[in-house]
């Protein structure tokens, strides 16, 4: 294919073509200048990445989950959540973390139910984990609809294990904290 | 081709992933991020259902599969690009702020306002476009997708540097960082090759250099043909090497490798094989050569 050689559209097409420079230049300024800001004050704000993955708080340990889901049959299997909500790769240990820590009651517009929650609770706490019962019945339920209604391997709670790791390379992995079940 | 290949690839992710089980999932742990903030907890609870996001998926699948073939090439990528920050806005409001998808989002951001269906495209084949003269129209918008994943290495380093310091290169800190991501079962992959580096550990400074250094020197695979090779070799091997230590995997950052091809250069090369391959005659078969003549 070779290129346009028609004089009657050059004044056309040399329009077109500085609009089209015109559009790179603002473009270039739309996604460069915020990511360096991103960059500058190390934060994250959608859809600019500070690139912030690979660091940690080295003196601090973590909590970290284990979920698990016990068949009808009461052997208590590992439910990887990846294998439940594929759409959610390589965010599943977080999105635990902040149901347990009960963030999405921490920002500054609430969801009109999480308001409600919030507001029935004032005066006292929020209890911990308060929508984690919720995301823990909606994975069995997910796991349960792919198996046969007769299917002794069919849930009947979903589990979440806390463990508290200290941070030690060399020590314990981890210790039980606490854990969370839901019936489904 | 650039196109057809960063869409190809969203495509098949989206494709393969079940939105539906995604809409199961309670609206009420969303915590909207950035400018997600900006849209109404209506749209959220009208989505965040199996239908919702059923019909979401088909929307990003056409405008995906138009794009990726060149079919009103135009609309599609807008489309495609559009959903797609929206899509990994939504996924980061459920979630931590990762970085692996975020430079798709910026190509498929640039490939939207770029004239990326005139050659290789449906639309092409229909007439329904034209080369331009100018080659600067086609390559700086390569370039910058060129620059807008280097600057996703570059800028990671210097973070790592500025957070941590030195002590980012510490003994400790990559079997660490390591082990933290392989105790529990919520990564996607369960590798716990984590555990085996404490043994190596006064060793793992020189890896976490290096790493270091080529995520600074990312940059040089813009403009370098042979540093590319390198710097990308790397990449590729740098990228496995998270999965199976951190269970950690960037594979969008990987297939977006496809911007530092040249294309052209490729093409002509095959085109070149090709040729030589047409001219050279056939050898003789095995009864040819035993029929008298």
């Amino acid at each position: 294919m070779g290129l346009t050689q028609d004089p009657k559209t050059d004044n056309h097409t040399n329009a077109r073509d500085r609009r089209y420079l015109a559009r790179y230049l603002v473009l270039t300024i739309v996604l460069m200048v915020p990511l360096v800001f991103s960059f500058a004050f190390i934060r994250n704000l959608y859809p600019f990445a500070a690139s912030t993955m690979m660091l940690r708080d080295r003196d601090r340990g973590s909590d970290y989950y284990i979920l698990r889901g016990e068949t009808l049959t009461g052997e208590t299997i590992d439910l990887p959540p990846i294998n439940l909500t594929d759409a959610l790769s390589g965010r599943h240990w977080s999105l635990v973390s902040a149901a347990v820590e009960n963030k999405s009651f921490q920002i500054t517009s609430l969801h009109p139910e999480n308001a409600r929650l919030a507001a029935a609770h004032v005066g006292d706490d929020l209890p911990r984990a308060a929508r984690l019962d919720e995301l823990l019945r909606a994975w069995g339920l997910i796991y349960n609809s792919r198996l046969p209604e007769a299917s002794p391997q069919r849930l009947r709670s979903v589990r979440l294990d806390a463990y508290r790791w200290k941070g030690e390379i060399a020590g314990d992995s981890g210790q039980f904290v606490e854990s969370w079940r839901a019936l489904l | 081709m650039v196109r057809a290949g960063v869409c190809g690839f969203v495509f098949c992710e989206i494709l393969l992933t079940s939105f539906s089980d995604l809409g199961q999932l309670p609206v009420t742990l969303l915590r909207p991020t950035g400018a997600m903030k900006l849209l109404p907890w209506r749209l959220y609870d009208l989505l965040l259902t199996p239908g919702g996001m059923l019909g979401f998926k088909c929307l990003m699948v056409i405008s995906l599969g138009a794009a990726t073939l060149g079919c009103f090439t135009s609309l599609a990528t807008k489309a495609s690009a559009l959903l797609f920050v929206f899509y990994e806005g939504v996924l980061r409001s459920f979630g931590h702020f990762n970085h692996d998808e975020m430079p798709a989002v910026y190509i498929l951001v640039v490939l939207a306002l770029a004239p990326c269906g005139d050659a290789f495209s449906l639309d092409n084949l229909r007439g329904k476009t034209r080369l331009r003269r100018s080659e600067i129209l086609y390559g700086y918008p390569i370039l910058l997708m060129r620059i807008l994943l280097a600057w996703s290495y570059f800028s990671s380093a210097l973070i790592k540097l500025r957070v941590a310091g030195l002590g980012y290169l510490s003994a400790d800190n990559l079997p660490a960082l390591a082990i933290e991501h392989s105790l529990d079962n919520l990564h996607d992959t369960q590798y716990k090759f984590a555990f085996s580096l404490p043994q190596i550990s006064k060793y793992t400074p020189i890896f976490v250099g290096l790493a270091l250094a080529w995520e600074l020197l990312f940059p040089l695979a813009i403009f370098f043909r042979r540093a590319r090779f390198i710097i990308l070799t790397i990449g590729i091997g740098f990228h496995l090497a998270t999965m199976f230590l951190m269970n950690i995997f960037f594979p969008y950052h990987i297939a977006m490798y496809v911007v530092f091809v040249d294309w052209g250069r490729f093409l002509a090369k095959v085109r070149s094989w090709a040729d030589r391959r047409v001219r050279r005659p056939e050898p003789p078969s095995l009864i040819e050569r035993l029929t008298p003549p």
